[in-house]
């Protein structure tokens, strides 16, 4: 790949989202902040999810658990370390229970995943109730504008990053494992290394961007925070917009901001309706995603 | 530890496996016909008691009718869900081949859609009636009439079902089926059927759980997730597809959860049973077919 193209969609990215600001509409600020948040965790998801194949449907942990070391360290710390820190947690909370977790493959792996996340969810709740807490304020965030260029950075890191792990060693890697585990094995790669590698690469932005949100509501409940929802949304943002490149969590992110920006302030339940019906329809009829069909669509004009 | 001798904790561990053994089967039906790994089953448990809840405070109609119509609306959604979406994915070969996590992402999508339509349809507040709520006495053992219905009824269709695999030679094909599925082709099991029947077998099951659930405890839109999860544990325990230590894996479950509630605290309960979900994956993550098949 040419250096041009390893640099095209994080320059996009880039360019794009400072102009953003330019609107000086508070508005679209903030409809810019949850797009860039979604952008850095699809990206992130695909490096093991699309990458590796091993689906994960509780990325939410990763998020939450920043979002909770944002809530527990907010005042003591200054912001730059709290937001590292964040990132830093679900690096290695990806780093412990990696090499079991990833010993379970396929559809086990994806139950599993699920069940962890809600696991640490519960352990979180007793942990608050324990400490006699239910929810936690944070007083003195930062505006919007500044968490804004945070989740832009987020955003275009998590894109370039995905580029760059895609074309490398570690890329190329992870694809041989997703076919064939075994014959992978069987001729050097080192299987369980890329994957452990890729889960922590994985779960390092989505704690941070945790971090961000909780940090943009002021506010942290574990219910909240450790919504199955969002681990939901990442999935099915990669599978709408489809993941066998860097455009497609672009795609997803970008097209199911939108429509939750038209439909969840009124209607959150149809939102997710619509949400599922599109899942099963893109699972069972393009499981390529948006940009599948984008891809099939150059190579057939005759450029 | 007298309190764990005691015949109480006993019949509400009897009471809760059952349910878990009865929801367990249903989920294994399916996965062990077709290796679909419905993640919306807990989702039909809550159709069936909202069928019960509203069968009863609407029309006085007794939930032991419930499970009638909650048997049949499972049943018809089963047969939908089959003729729309499975029934091409499991004859194309190529689609055959990521059965089990393409399956699974439909049935999440089919889960977030029940789910929420139920919340659109009756609001997402938790809802609940009363139903045979005086207590008997059995020497020092006070056991509520919803209580004892929802054991009778469970252990009944769990029963009935076993028998059906063992001795009816539908069943058998079912199990043909599940354990060998190219010989069960040859032998000339009519597979489509077997699996359309087999489908809303589970489906009209978990729906029939659904009732007995909604005698004993408040109900919601959100409420199936805990029951896919504790099914999941109990086919899982007792191995995919393998029905009878399926119905003791239930027994198994409910045990678990009760006495461990009792050792700990009730706010343990949640991080108990996905403990236990967790361990079981982490602990015995292959060869839980017992055919070792590789699970790709």
């Amino acid at each position: 790949m040419t250096r041009r193209r390893v640099l095209e969609l994080p320059l996009l990215v880039a360019v794009l989202g400072a102009v953003l600001p330019l609107s000086g509409s508070s508005y679209l600020l903030g409809i810019g902040f949850s797009l860039c948040c979604w952008i850095a965790l699809v990206q992130s998801w695909t490096v093991l999810s699309a990458m590796a194949g091993y689906v994960s449907l509780g990325h939410v942990v990763f998020y939450g658990l920043g979002a909770y070391v944002v809530a527990l360290s907010w005042g003591a710390l200054p912001l730059p370390v709290i937001l590292i820190l964040a990132g830093a947690v679900a690096g290695v909370f990806a780093l412990l229970v990696g090499l079991p977790v990833l010993r379970v493959r396929g559809p086990y792996f994806v139950i599993l995943t699920f069940g962890i996340a809600e696991l640490v969810k519960y352990v979180v709740i007793l942990i608050e109730s324990r400490l006699g807490e239910f929810s936690r304020l944070m007083f003195g965030a930062p505006d919007l504008p500044w968490l804004y260029g945070i989740a832009l950075g987020l955003a275009v890191a998590a894109t370039l990053g995905a580029v760059l792990i895609r074309g490398s060693r570690l890329g190329r890697g992870l694809l041989a494992l997703r076919e064939n585990e075994e014959a992978a094995e069987t001729v050097g790669v080192p299987t369980t290394r890329l994957k452990l590698i890729a889960f922590v690469l994985s779960a390092i932005i989505p704690g941070v961007v945790g971090g961000l949100v909780a940090l943009r509501t002021a506010y942290f409940e574990p219910m909240q925070a450790f919504d199955p929802t969002v681990s939901f949304t990442i999935v099915t943002m990669a599978v709408v917009g489809g993941s066998d490149d860097a455009r497609g969590p672009l795609l997803g992110a970008v097209f199911f901001t939108l429509l939750s920006e038209l439909l969840w302030a009124r209607l959150p339940q149809f939102y997710m309706v619509v949400l599922g019906v599109l899942l099963i329809f893109f699972v069972l009829f393009i499981p390529r995603g948006i940009a599948g069909i984008m891809r099939s669509r150059l190579r057939r004009s005759p450029s | 530890m007298g309190v764990l001798l005691s015949g109480q904790l006993l019949f509400a561990a009897l009471s809760t496996g059952a349910l878990y053994a009865l929801i367990g089967l249903g989920l294994n039906l399916v996965y062990g016909t077709m290796r679909l790994l419905n993640v919306a089953h807990g989702d039909l448990v809550m159709i069936g008691a909202y069928i019960a809840f509203w069968g009863f405070t609407l029309l006085g109609l007794s939930p032991v009718f419930g499970i009638g119509f909650a048997a049949l609306a499972g049943a018809l959604l089963g047969w939908a869900t089959y003729v729309c979406l499975f029934r091409r994915m499991l004859a194309t070969p190529a689609l055959l081949r990521r059965l089990e996590g393409n399956s699974l992402l439909i049935f999440f999508g089919i889960s977030v859609i029940l789910q929420n339509l139920a919340a659109l349809a009756f609001t997402a507040s938790p809802r609940g009636y009363l139903y045979l709520d005086e207590v008997y006495h059995l020497g020092n053992i006070a056991m509520t009439g919803n209580r004892l219905l929802a054991l009778g009824v469970a252990l009944v269709i769990c029963l009935a079902l076993y028998l059906l695999l063992r001795l009816h030679v539908f069943g058998l094909a079912i199990k043909a089926l599940i354990e060998r599925r190219e010989a069960a082709l040859i032998v000339g099991v009519n597979i489509d059927r077997v699996q359309l029947v087999s489908l809303c077998l589970g489906f009209a099951i978990a729906a029939v759980a659904g009732v007995l659930v909604s005698t004993t405890e408040q109900i919601s839109p959100f409420m199936g997730f805990p029951f896919t999860i504790s099914a999941f544990v109990v086919i899982i325990l007792g191995g995919l597809g393998n029905i009878s230590a399926g119905l003791a894996a239930g027994f198994l479950l409910g045990a678990l959860q009760i006495y461990g509630v009792a050792l700990t605290s009730a706010s343990f309960q949640s991080v108990l049973v996905y403990g236990v979900f967790v361990a079981v994956l982490l602990l015995r993550p292959q060869g839980l077919l017992g055919r070792g098949r590789v699970l790709r």
